[in-house]
């Protein structure tokens, strides 16, 4: 019935083996428990030995992960829970709309090619947002470097329920280029510094947006 | 004031990968042991490859035997897995896990026997090892490739990912011989041994099912 032959009872581990094979396994297991996974990840260290092995840091980063995308998730939430009256605001926010795309669409006409230069300060794991307000088709052109390090970076948008991821880097001191928004809403930089001391990120844009504004 | 309502639908912050993946969009360099890590965590939680582990060495009694067979799933695995990496080979997830489901139906039924009694003879166990194991390689490359490493020390981690995978092997085989040794010597191993195997097939054949339904709802 099978493809191999029944072994000998002699060929089977005794019972003390395994017993005391048991007891090794779960030794070892509550060892690798304490001193790598819980590290890994959840950032809990007891013993300091996960941080040597470089796991606490993993166990931080996912923790501010986890912590900012709930973070992410509670600021939909009132535009998600706001239409308790929808059809109020449904026609107000199409009024609001149009009134806003004619008020911005003025507005982006006359400051076509506006120029801003800006500049912060990133402590170790803190991040921040920039964003253009543009419109679809609007260019901008950049150049940012950084002092003191590297940081990661993402240029993406969002805007109208759409999003865009234009470039990432990662562990970079700089960058410079145009980019074209994609569709009408906030597009610009999340930078983050990853390393160990204070970085100064300098941001310098020339284009046809609105208003340069801080997200996060 | 006008701008608000248009601001107020484009509240979101970037798209953030959460955990393993979230952490290694965040690094770039060397960083071996965190990738050692990794590499045994996918192992041990990835109950695919352990099922195919578990049928592998469910009539294998020998230490010499148990090394022999997984040695050949682990060069298998790994030069896929090094080699799809190394030249971005992304497989469709669906389709390479859907293989991984089949290679655990195909185990359980050679552990059955079915081979032999279906079709006379019985197919090399240590071939059918490696060519899954390649298989397997390719499910986690792709899996790697969605985590998005970072070019700088690629190499160095990848092959840290690869020891990580073959600890995370070593351990679960550990746990799964404890198990599997205090029941050979119950008498009720030869009763249940042919379903267990059948057991063991029909979770491959709900792998197959899920990863295939995955690829047309996809």
């Amino acid at each position: 019935m099978y493809n191999s032959d029944i072994p000998a009872r002699a060929e089977l581990p005794s019972s003390r083996q395994l017993l005391r094979s048991t007891a090794i396994a779960i030794a070892a297991a509550a060892a690798i428990l304490v001193t790598i996974v819980l590290p890994a990840e959840y950032g809990v260290d007891p013993t300091g030995i996960g941080r040597i092995l470089g796991l606490t840091e993993m166990g931080e980063i996912k923790t501010q992960l986890a912590e900012e995308a709930e973070q992410d998730r509670i600021r939909m939430q009132p535009k998600n829970g706001s239409s308790a009256a929808p059809a109020d605001d449904q026609s107000s926010g199409l009024i609001g709309r149009v009134f806003a795309e004619l008020v911005i669409g003025s507005a982006a006409a006359q400051t076509a090619a506006r120029t801003d230069e800006t500049s912060f300060t990133l402590a170790p794991g803190e991040g921040i947002e920039i964003k253009l307000v543009m419109k679809q088709g609007a260019k901008a052109d950049f150049t940012w470097s950084v002092q003191g390090g590297v940081v990661n970076f993402d240029l993406h948008g969002d805007g109208g329920g759409q999003s865009i991821s234009y470039e990432k880097g990662r562990a970079v001191p700089g960058d410079e280029g145009t980019f074209e928004a994609a569709f009408d809403g906030n597009h610009g930089w999340f930078w983050r510094n990853r390393g160990d001391a204070d970085v100064t990120v300098t941001l310098r844009t020339t284009g046809d947006y609105a208003e340069m504004k801080r997200m996060m | 004031m006008m701008v608000l309502p248009l601001l107020g639908t484009a509240a979101l912050a970037h798209a953030v990968a959460e955990g393993d993946k979230g952490y290694i969009q965040e690094i770039s360099g060397i960083n071996i042991l965190p990738f050692i890590y990794l590499g045994a965590k996918h192992m041990v939680t990835g109950y695919d490859h352990i099922l195919f582990l578990l049928g592998v060495i469910f009539f294998l009694y020998r230490m010499q035997h148990i090394a022999i067979y997984v040695s050949l799933f682990a060069i298998g695995h790994s030069t896929t897995m090094l080699l799809g990496v190394y030249f971005n080979v992304g497989i469709n997830s669906y389709i390479i896990d859907a293989i991984i489901g089949l290679s655990v139906v195909y185990k359980a039924l050679d552990n059955l026997g079915a081979f032999q009694r279906w079709f006379g003879f019985q197919p090399n166990t240590k071939i059918a090892t490696l060519v899954f194991g390649f298989f397997h390689g390719f499910g986690l490359s792709t899996k790697i490739i969605e985590y998005d490493i970072a070019p700088d020390g690629l190499v160095p981690n990848l092959l840290a990912f690869n020891v990580g995978v073959e600890i995370g092997q070593l351990l679960a085989l550990g746990a799964i011989l404890i198990v599997m040794g205090f029941w050979r010597r119950s008498d009720g191993f030869w009763r249940h041994a042919y379903t267990a195997n059948v057991v063991i097939m029909t979770a491959g054949f709900v792998l197959i099912g899920y990863q295939v339904t995955g690829w047309f709802v996809s």
